[in-house]
């Protein structure tokens, strides 16, 4: 789509001979322009919330929230959350189980936004050693895995701190998972079933501490509470560390940088390389181009000072939301 | 919670009667599930308030509504006269005597059988132990257990019991030295021992008729069973109950919401209430066929 979007977005600019822009500020405009979109779609979710409780949309085809809840959907990720008694100078006081928040650094994404985290309230889960490695599966020869785990669980491998789902029980002493994590003999794994995870609310400081005080509304393991401190959570009651996988997150992560990448021709004009590694086309569903084109003349209005183009980019945008 | 097969219900203890309730939990989700969200009355509350209505609910129920009477059995010492109150007490519902093979109930004494005692001097002044008044052992505290505390009862400790008579032609005849008794008080006249609860100390004080015996203690509780939620549960009767009150009691305290909402809650709750306690209260035809058979006989 980032091609596509490119060729309009040159094609509007050079109608009237307005100018050119490079790939580096088309790139950045890009960037912007995904991003302005995909934060326009969380705000308008309450608007389309309102409009239905006030009988104003419909159903079947007609059903706004469905679109946009499959448009966010794309972006939600489930990712266990990291503890940060070993991974962090962020070390947590005694007796608060801390784990670190989505990031760049240990999950490969920024979030958004938090939906839901859920805490394993299994103490002692199921571990263990594999004997040797394999694709995409758990090899354990002393296990039995018929009696557990079921198939709705979570695996992790403590060495190398990599989890994937159960995805299937080939024999006793194998399992077959989502995630090539087990690559080699002796490392250690644990296994938490799904049905023992619990979602813990989000909640203040103060009313920690309420709770802690509390006979009739304690935090507990089937009731977790955490409390959000910069890039990081608490969460209450104490959890068992163990590795990865105690605490489960489900996010909205924010898109990719575009990246519209090229070669550049004899004469010095750059001609679209999709095969670049860094390539990265837009994230948003095809329905947001001419959305995505407007922002975009918008901030090439701008750039090369030309009122008019601006003003064109800003009326489509303006008819785009009456509609 | 799951449906379990009968194999495993017959095999685990735990589980028999289990299908009578629902669990704490189990109330809590289906309270989020089906009465809260963007299109529901109810919406952007926290869950430790579903949580703390539902557990309110289940208190309420236990006080009046459900027949889930607990009972106790301890010895009565002879040296304190007196039954702790169980931890989870709330209020009681009969307190018996077991003295063989026979379930005595016992009654509630009018008078106190005991107090606090501070310590005086000779001129009456109260001594203190720092800013405290020293507390000794008071006379009435110290006359029941000694067995010497009279009794405005018909019972050992009357002052009626053994009081020496006269068979006269056919008669029985008493000499009663300071007062005389005409006709029978039958709020007092009962044989068994009496009892006063303590509610702050947390003790039931017997008179001294109970020294050594056995007392069973019915009562009832809240059903917050010591704390432990996952073992917390309700009948299934009152689970639309449950429902009606948590929403009752959220929207009650929610702001900006319409009066109509409300009363129309607190209406549905109360209906539901008064349907979950007929339902619970088993009246069967069979019972009723029973005590009707004697409606024919003739009065002697």
């Amino acid at each position: 789509m980032i091609n596509s979007v490119r060729n309009t977005v040159l094609s509007v600019l050079n109608k009237n001979n307005y100018g050119y822009i490079s790939p580096s500020d088309f790139n950045l405009y890009a960037k912007q322009a995904q991003l302005e979109i995909f934060e326009d779609r969380y705000r308008d979710y309450n608007k389309i919330i309102n409009a239905e409780n006030a009988r104003l949309s419909g159903t079947d085809y007609a059903d706004a929230k469905r679109t946009a809840e499959e448009a966010m959907e794309q972006f939600a990720v489930t990712d266990a959350l990291y503890p940060l008694r070993t991974y962090s100078p962020t070390a947590p006081p005694p007796g608060v189980s801390r784990y670190s928040l989505p990031t760049q650094a240990y999950n490969g994404n920024d979030y958004y936004m938090i939906t839901n985290i859920n805490l394993s309230t299994e103490i002692f889960p199921q571990s263990g050693f594999t004997t040797l490695g394999g694709v995409a599966v758990l090899n354990d020869l002393g296990a039995n895995f018929f009696i557990l785990p079921s198939i709705a669980a979570i695996a992790v491998n403590t060495t190398t701190n990599a989890w994937a789902y159960v995805t299937g029980i080939v024999s006793a002493t194998q399992l077959s998972l989502s995630n090539n994590i087990f690559t080699a003999g002796g490392q250690g794994y644990e296994i938490r079933q799904l049905s023992d995870y619990r979602v813990a609310d989000k909640t203040t400081m103060t009313k920690v501490t309420m709770h802690n005080n509390s006979m009739f509304l304690p935090m507990s393991a089937r009731y977790p509470m955490y409390v959000q401190t910069g890039d990081y959570i608490d969460i209450y009651p104490q959890v068992d560390y163990g590795a990865l996988g105690s605490v489960m997150c489900t996010y909205f992560r924010y898109p990719k940088d575009p990246k519209w990448t090229y070669i550049s021709l004899p004469g010095g004009e750059p001609s679209f390389n999709q095969s670049a590694l860094d390539y990265q086309d837009f994230e948003l569903p095809i329905e947001d181009e001419y959305r995505l084109v407007a922002k975009i003349l918008q901030y090439c209005g701008v750039s090369i000072r030309e009122a008019e183009v601006y003003q064109f980019a800003k009326n489509e945008e303006v008819q785009d939301k009456v509609a | 919670m799951s449906y379990i097969t009968p194999q495993a219900y017959y095999t685990n203890q735990s589980e028999w009667g289990s299908y009578q309730y629902v669990s704490l939990y189990d109330i809590v989700d289906n309270f989020l599930l089906m009465n809260t969200g963007n299109h529901s009355l109810i919406n952007n509350e926290d869950r430790y308030k579903a949580l703390f209505h539902a557990k309110r609910a289940i208190q309420e129920l236990h006080y009046d509504a459900f027949r889930e009477v607990k009972s106790l059995e301890l010895t009565v010492c002879g040296n304190t006269l007196r039954y702790i109150l169980p931890h989870d007490f709330v209020n009681w519902v009969k307190i018996s005597m077991y003295k063989d093979g026979w379930l005595r109930p016992l009654t509630e004494n009018i008078q106190t059988l005991s107090a606090t005692a501070y310590s005086q001097n000779s001129n009456c002044i109260i001594q203190f132990t720092g800013s405290e008044p020293t507390i000794i052992t008071s006379e009435i505290d110290a006359d029941r257990i000694a067995k010497t505390k009279k009794s405005i009862y018909l019972n050992g400790d009357s002052p009626l019991n053994g009081q020496l008579g006269y068979f006269v032609d056919g008669n029985w005849y008493f000499d009663y030295a300071t007062w005389s008794r005409f006709g029978l008080n039958t709020e007092t006249a009962n044989f068994n021992p009496t009892f006063n609860i303590d509610r702050k100390k947390g003790v039931i004080n017997f008179d001294s008729s109970m020294a050594g015996e056995k007392c069973i203690l019915e009562y009832i509780s809240d059903g917050m069973e010591n704390g432990d939620d996952s073992a917390v549960a309700v009948n299934k009767l009152f689970e639309k109950y449950i429902y009606a009150y948590m929403e009752y009691e959220i929207l009650n305290s929610k702001l900006g919401v319409q009066e109509y909402i409300v009363n129309r809650k607190r209406k549905e709750k109360t209906a539901l209430l008064r349907n979950a306690k007929i339902r619970i209260s088993n009246i069967h035809p069979s019972r009723l066929l029973m005590n009707m058979r004697g409606m024919d006989k003739g009065m002697k």
